[in-house]
């Protein structure tokens, strides 16, 4: 007697629907962010251990073309990064008020704020040491 | 327009067909029904098991979106048919298929098995650890305590979170949006002492830990409940109570 049929499994789910494939480029936003840190990593690594000409022959490499466009792709995963998870803090660190919650729009715009004040911070500190 | 123009117009609804006494593999049959503006899909499958086909199977009950026994995948999307209007999806083809993740038992009857084990395996009922009696009166509540969980009592395990989470359908083991949900109404509901014999599996890798946020459980979810939210934050308390159980003293408030 032939039984039910079993559940299937799909390999490309994450190709059906841009609720998905967003949620992919999400997770695959962290590599970028990851390797732009170890780059990072590795300049002042080369800065202690081979001095200041060899940093200053390195940001070169840094400022060309080429790289211009990978900061711009890394830049924009770093938006999509940051974006996609303040619009789901809400949903993981609910906050209640006088017994009441917070709305979800008003925790997301406290991240965007706080972003907007660490920016800010960086910015002063990087404009006054320049 | 007069409900007789609008009867004589037609969609066509492409329905998934599997009966496996009958047939090796399952298939798309494709038939013609009336358009109303006020049908939602079950209804044009009710006029189609009433007319054309008495074989056509799938699971209704209430036709209000209380009962969730009519979830079905509507062009490709986990929907309660009773609320998927026909109009919505004009002009059509409609594609209905059973909820995604789940055997099938025939046509759109899904195998529910599975899910009915693991919202059992969660204990989704009140757990006291010493039942007050009756004449004590009830366990009293304040309503921002209800407001704490309320939301996610509002579960009709309609199952169409399940339909939607890619992780549910590739981890066999996966407990899933709707049971985890239901843990953690019970884990944040004040008169509730089960937290203990919930946490060991809600707090597997199974549990909690097997979700990667997707988050379409919640956009799926015609009671607005939330699954996605509730496994976020038991993994902040589960992170909470494992950083804190190297304190040599539990801080006020975190007590478990």
């Amino acid at each position: 007697m032939p039984g039910p049929l079993p559940r299937q499994k799909s390999n490309t789910w994450w190709n059906q629907r841009w609720a998905y494939r967003i949620v992919l480029l999400r997770e695959l936003s962290s590599v970028a962010v990851a390797a732009y840190v170890v780059l990072l990593l590795l300049l002042l690594v080369s800065q202690v251990r081979e001095g200041e000409g060899a940093f200053a022959s390195h940001v070169d490499v840094l400022t060309s073309p080429l790289l211009w466009i990978v900061h711009l792709v890394i830049l924009a995963f770093a938006q999509l990064h940051s974006s996609t998870w303040f619009a789901l803090t809400p949903k993981a660190l609910p906050l209640k008020l006088g017994g009441r919650r917070v709305p979800d729009a008003l925790i997301t715009a406290g991240a965007y704020g706080a972003w907007l004040a660490v920016s800010a911070v960086v910015l002063v500190i990087v404009l006054v040491v320049a | 327009m007069t409900s007789e123009a609008t009867a004589t117009r037609t969609v066509t609804l492409e329905v998934f067909r599997y009966h496996p006494e009958r047939d090796d593999a399952p298939s798309f049959q494709s038939y013609e029904v009336p358009y109303r503006e006020e049908w939602v899909v079950l209804d044009a499958l009710n006029w189609l098991k009433d007319e054309v086909d008495g074989t056509l199977s799938y699971r209704w009950s209430c036709r209000m979106g209380v009962c969730g026994s009519c979830g079905m995948m509507v062009n490709g999307r986990p929907r309660l048919t009773c609320n998927a209007f026909l109009r919505e999806f004009m002009p059509g083809p409609i594609r209905v298929e059973p909820l995604r993740g789940f055997p099938v038992e025939r046509d759109m009857v899904t195998v529910l098995d599975d899910f009915m084990g693991k919202l059992t395996d969660v204990k989704p009922w009140m757990i006291r650890e010493q039942e007050q009696p009756v004449e004590e009166g009830e366990y009293r509540q304040t309503p921002s305590q209800l407001a704490d969980f309320k939301q996610f009592s509002m579960c009709i395990n309609c199952m169409l979170c399940y339909a939607a989470c890619p992780v549910y359908e590739h981890e066999d083991e996966f407990i899933g949006p709707a049971a985890l949900a239901l843990a953690q109404r019970y884990n944040l509901d004040s008169r509730d002492q089960g937290n203990a014999q919930r946490q060991e599996l809600i707090w597997s890798d199974e549990g909690i830990w097997d979700c990667t946020f997707v988050g379409e459980c919640s956009a799926v979810c015609p009671k607005h409940v939330d699954p996605a939210g509730a496994i976020q934050q038991a993994k902040v308390e589960a992170t909470n109570s494992f950083f804190l159980s190297f304190l040599p003293f539990t801080p006020p408030g975190m007590g478990r």
